[in-house]
């Protein structure tokens, strides 16, 4: 396993980087003391700031394919490949993972896509990451390697660990290795795109959502609620998806225009640059909500964010908006989500500002501490991303 | 026997008329669809609601009495067996569809409400809850949560778990909370999804939130016979590998199509050796030409009779010879036992030649219907229990269960473990795996009250080691050592 002493972050130890499962059990077994774990570091900024701890464990070596048979359409890889890489081989089987969190673009791995549990707009058609994990390796926090699943996409032999990784931010265990389904690329993608308001465009969504059409993604993006694009993508057979193309313009309305090939990807890359601002602009905050689709549009415009970027997705009810990085705008916001009865959790957050990073904590946060209990008993992993839920001072908003 | 006072309790907790303590009636309740296994529970109890449900679970939580969840009683794992002295909280009285959201293309209902019923309630506003479980019309959806169900079509749609979005859960201790959400968004890690499928260990959901599908504008389904299994598998590979991802592929064998055909006259041509049904949805032009694709690997393969649905009654005719395999082999044998397992389908016609040796050497039949797209067999061993055949007919039951994993597989592609096959799960995980599960119960039950003895293997049930030994698939790949 290669070691090495600094990480670029507040660690006073050793940087861990096993290869493979043994080395990954080695890393964990092997060290004492609280452990970030650390995939592509493209969420660094997500959820609550960690504290510092002396063991990192970095699974940027842990890449590879484990086993691929086009054939069964399923892949086993480890955690740490970034997923574009794998996208990239089976690109050459006209396979792939049906997801497109925003991030994979800057290396995000398998196994950090799990435990942020991203997702992009292609989750209207297949959901996020776990809906498409079959099988899983984990290592606790002592060491202890456990398996869930298995290489078959059905499968309800015993307790679905897997799951309770998925949003996790490795408080729980090291994702080791990753069983994922896939599915075929389709021949076909056409775009439709109209500029409009963020109202206008959920009114045709709500249309589009009332056809047979069947779109892969419909998103709105644009800088404030009034100015922006409405995206809708279809996949399919070549003549199929164009027909159907023709009648999504259709039912836009004048204004809207198809897009193809490089147009089509750069109109996604301009969402998609909304929804990735990690890069951009120290000063901002980016909160990620969730709630009932009807109702996104009224809380994006509670939350009345100041002309810096709003993505939306308009069927699914997930949306990333940019706001000041100030508590008491943050603190706001997730009360307008909340009120809405939906989900919001800080992603990217200048390292300087101290803001409430998690909305309302779930009513079963009680169960979680006692899974994080029975999983990681001496508090190792990931400590301070869940702000106060394990340590029971969950007292409203973003304890912090 | 339970003490007075949780009687008591119970009678306090969901009314007195709500309580069964008559040993006849009590009798209803010993076993599920498997009815191999049996047990008289102490008490049932029938709650109006989830208030009621709650106080049930709390009472049996103070006076640390085990219970057990149960909706239509059609599961066939087993894993509704009552526990002796224990209670069953029956959620057949919570049948109430809550709400239909056609707007943001949702249901909201009770556990007790039929699988079916749901798409009932939500076909007016050209919407259908996907998953289909050949046991729609009398299963519950609470059950289905349970088992995570899939169906013949979660092939293209997925199972129980990606249609779920959010469960009122009453918990082991008796409190209420609520997993998942409005989205598929959650906050933090994803305990609505290890919830679904948990086979009713961790609690008790009480509401369901769905997503609901809008309708295909189209659907076509055909029939095709083939000279061997091997062909048909060959088939399904071949729609797979073109890139086509149909609603439905599924095989039956000789012996399940005479069975079939005995039972309910839907048209399949007796002694072919296997039969496929494949259905398309979609857009029209889309799911025209790919049908068009589908009936040239059809022919590649060696179709000796290629059947296209004209209407949907046609296509209904062709769908109750499927689904009506199970039951129909009641007419070509005295008794019969139904497995589930799961394999990788590339190796489908493997499986099935050892299934078949496996079968002459234990001198019985066993008839194939599966979900060939997704690799979940259904092999039906048939057997005569009267000429004394009953153990033998389970051994090979379980060996082909277990021959599933072997080549890669699973034990249970959506019947679950159960009390069936908890002992068969070392097969499939390790110690230490089955122990990291046994930590996650813990963490929502830590007084192992609720469903004890299901899914995971127990020393009661399996005797004192919880299985032979076996070393775990990443020891024999030389990745792990025994530590």
């Amino acid at each position: 396993m290669t070691t090495s002493k600094t990480s670029g972050r507040e660690t006073t130890g050793p940087v861990l980087q096993p290869a493979d499962l043994r080395e990954a059990h080695e890393a964990l077994a092997g060290s004492v003391g609280q452990v970030h774990v650390r995939g592509g570091g493209t969420a660094d900024g997500w959820a609550d700031a960690l504290r510092p701890a002396p063991v990192t464990v970095d699974t940027t070596r842990l890449t590879g394919i484990l086993a691929y048979n086009p054939a069964d359409m399923t892949v086993a890889v480890r955690a740490g490949t970034p997923l574009a890489d794998l996208q990239r081989e089976l690109a050459g089987n006209r396979q792939r993972v049906a997801f497109d969190a925003a991030r994979v673009r800057r290396g995000a791995t398998v196994g950090g896509l799990i435990a942020t549990a991203d997702s992009g707009p292609l989750a209207l058609a297949y959901g996020s990451l776990r809906d498409l994990v079959i099988g899983a390796t984990l290592v606790l926090a002592d060491g202890t390697i456990a398996r869930t699943g298995g290489h078959v996409i059905k499968n309800v032999a015993g307790y679905d660990l897997a799951k309770v990784t998925h949003g996790s931010y490795g408080a729980l265990g090291l994702l080791a290795e990753v069983v994922l389904r896939l599915h075929p690329v389709p021949a076909a993608s056409v775009t439709v795109r109209l500029p409009c308001s963020l109202a206008a465009a959920a009114e045709r969504a709500a249309e589009l959502a009332s056809t047979s059409l069947e779109p892969v993604a419909v998103e709105w993006y644009g800088s404030g609620v009034t100015e922006g694009h409405l995206l809708v993508r279809l996949e399919g057979t070549a003549e199929g998806t164009e027909a159907r193309a023709r009648a999504v313009a259709e039912l836009l309305g004048p204004g809207a225009f198809t897009v193809r090939g490089d147009e089509a990807d750069a109109a996604w890359r301009e969402h998609a640059d909304l929804v990735d601002q990690t890069g951009n602009g120290a000063e901002a905050a980016v909160l990620r909500i969730g709630c009932r689709p009807s109702r996104l549009p009224g809380v994006l415009a509670r939350i009345d964010p100041p002309g810096t970027g709003v993505t939306a997705g308009l069927l699914t009810g997930i949306a990333t908006v940019t706001v000041p990085a100030e508590p008491a705008g943050v603190a706001v916001a997730h009360t307008a989500v909340t009120a809405a009865g939906g989900t919001s959790v800080l992603r990217h957050h200048p390292a300087t500002a101290e803001l409430p990073a998690w909305g309302q904590a779930p009513s079963a946060v009680a169960v979680l501490r006692a899974l994080k209990k029975e999983l990681d008993p001496d508090t190792r992993l990931a400590p301070g991303r869940f702000g106060a839920w394990f340590t029971g001072n969950t007292g409203g908003e973003g304890a912090r | 026997m339970l003490d007075a006072a949780v009687r008591r309790a119970l009678a306090d907790a969901v009314g007195a008329e709500n309580v069964i303590s008559d040993p006849v009636r009590l009798r209803t309740y010993e076993c599920d669809g498997l009815t191999g296994f049996r047990q008289v529970p102490a008490l049932v109890v029938l709650p109006r609601d989830a208030e009621a449900v709650a106080a049930a679970v709390r009472a049996c939580h103070e006076h640390a009495v085990p219970f057990v969840a149960r909706g239509a009683g059609t599961g066939l794992s087993g894993g509704a067996v009552p526990v002796a002295d224990g209670v069953v909280i029956s959620l057949q009285r919570l049948r109430r569809i809550v709400e239909i959201d056609p707007v943001d293309r949702r249901a909201v209902v009770q556990p007790g409400v039929t699988n079916l019923d749901i798409t009932r309630a939500a076909a007016p506003y050209g919407l259908y809850y996907a998953p289909d479980p050949s046991s729609q019309q009398v299963c519950t959806i609470g059950g289905n949560v349970a088992e995570n169900s899939g169906g013949a079509h979660c092939l293209k749609y997925g199972f129980t778990t990606n249609h779920v979005l959010a469960l009122k859960v009453v918990l082991p201790d008796g409190s209420m909370v609520t997993l998942g959400g409005d989205t598929g968004e959650q906050l933090g890690p994803d305990l609505r999804g290890v919830f679904l499928g948990s086979e009713g260990t961790l609690g008790i959901a009480c509401e369901i939130t769905l997503r609901l599908l809008r309708a295909p504008e189209t659907v076509r389904t055909l029939l095709a016979d083939f000279p061997s299994v091997r062909a048909a598998g060959e088939v399904v590979s071949g729609i797979v590998g073109a890139g086509i991802v149909p609603a439905a592929v599924e095989m039956m064998d000789a012996l399940a199509i005479e069975a079939a055909e005995k039972a309910v006259h839907a048209g399949y041509t007796l002694d072919t050796p296997a039969a496929l049904v494949v259905e398309l949805d979609g857009p029209a032009a889309e799911c025209a030409e790919q049908f068009e694709q589908v009936k040239a690997i059809c022919e590649r393969h060696g179709c000796t009779r290629l059947h296209i649905a004209s209407d949907s009654a046609e296509r209904a005719r062709i769908w109750k010879g499927r689904k009506a395999a199970f039951a129909a082999v009641g007419w070509i044998s005295p008794d019969y036992i139904v497995q589930d397992g799961v394999v990788p389908r590339t190796r489908l016609a493997e499986v099935l030649d050892r299934i078949g040796e496996m079968g002459r050497e234990a001198g019985l039949r066993v008839a194939n219907v599966f979900h060939a797209g997704d690799g979940n067999l259904h092999p039906l061993v048939l057997f005569d229990d009267d000429a004394g055949e009953a153990e033998r007919a389970e051994e090979l039951s379980r060996s082909i269960a277990e021959l599933c994993v072997e080549l890669g597989g699973s034990l249970s592609g959506e019947h679950g473990i159960g009390t069936d096959k908890a002992c068969s799960m070392p097969r499939m995980f390790g110690e230490v795996d089955l122990e990291v599960m046994g930590r996650l119960r813990s963490a929502f039950d830590p007084r192992q009250l609720c469903n004890p003895g299901k899914l995971l293997p127990t020393p009661r049930l399996c005797g004192e080691r919880p299985g032979p030994y076996r070393p775990h698939p990443l020891e024999e790949a030389g990745v792990i050592e025994r530590l």
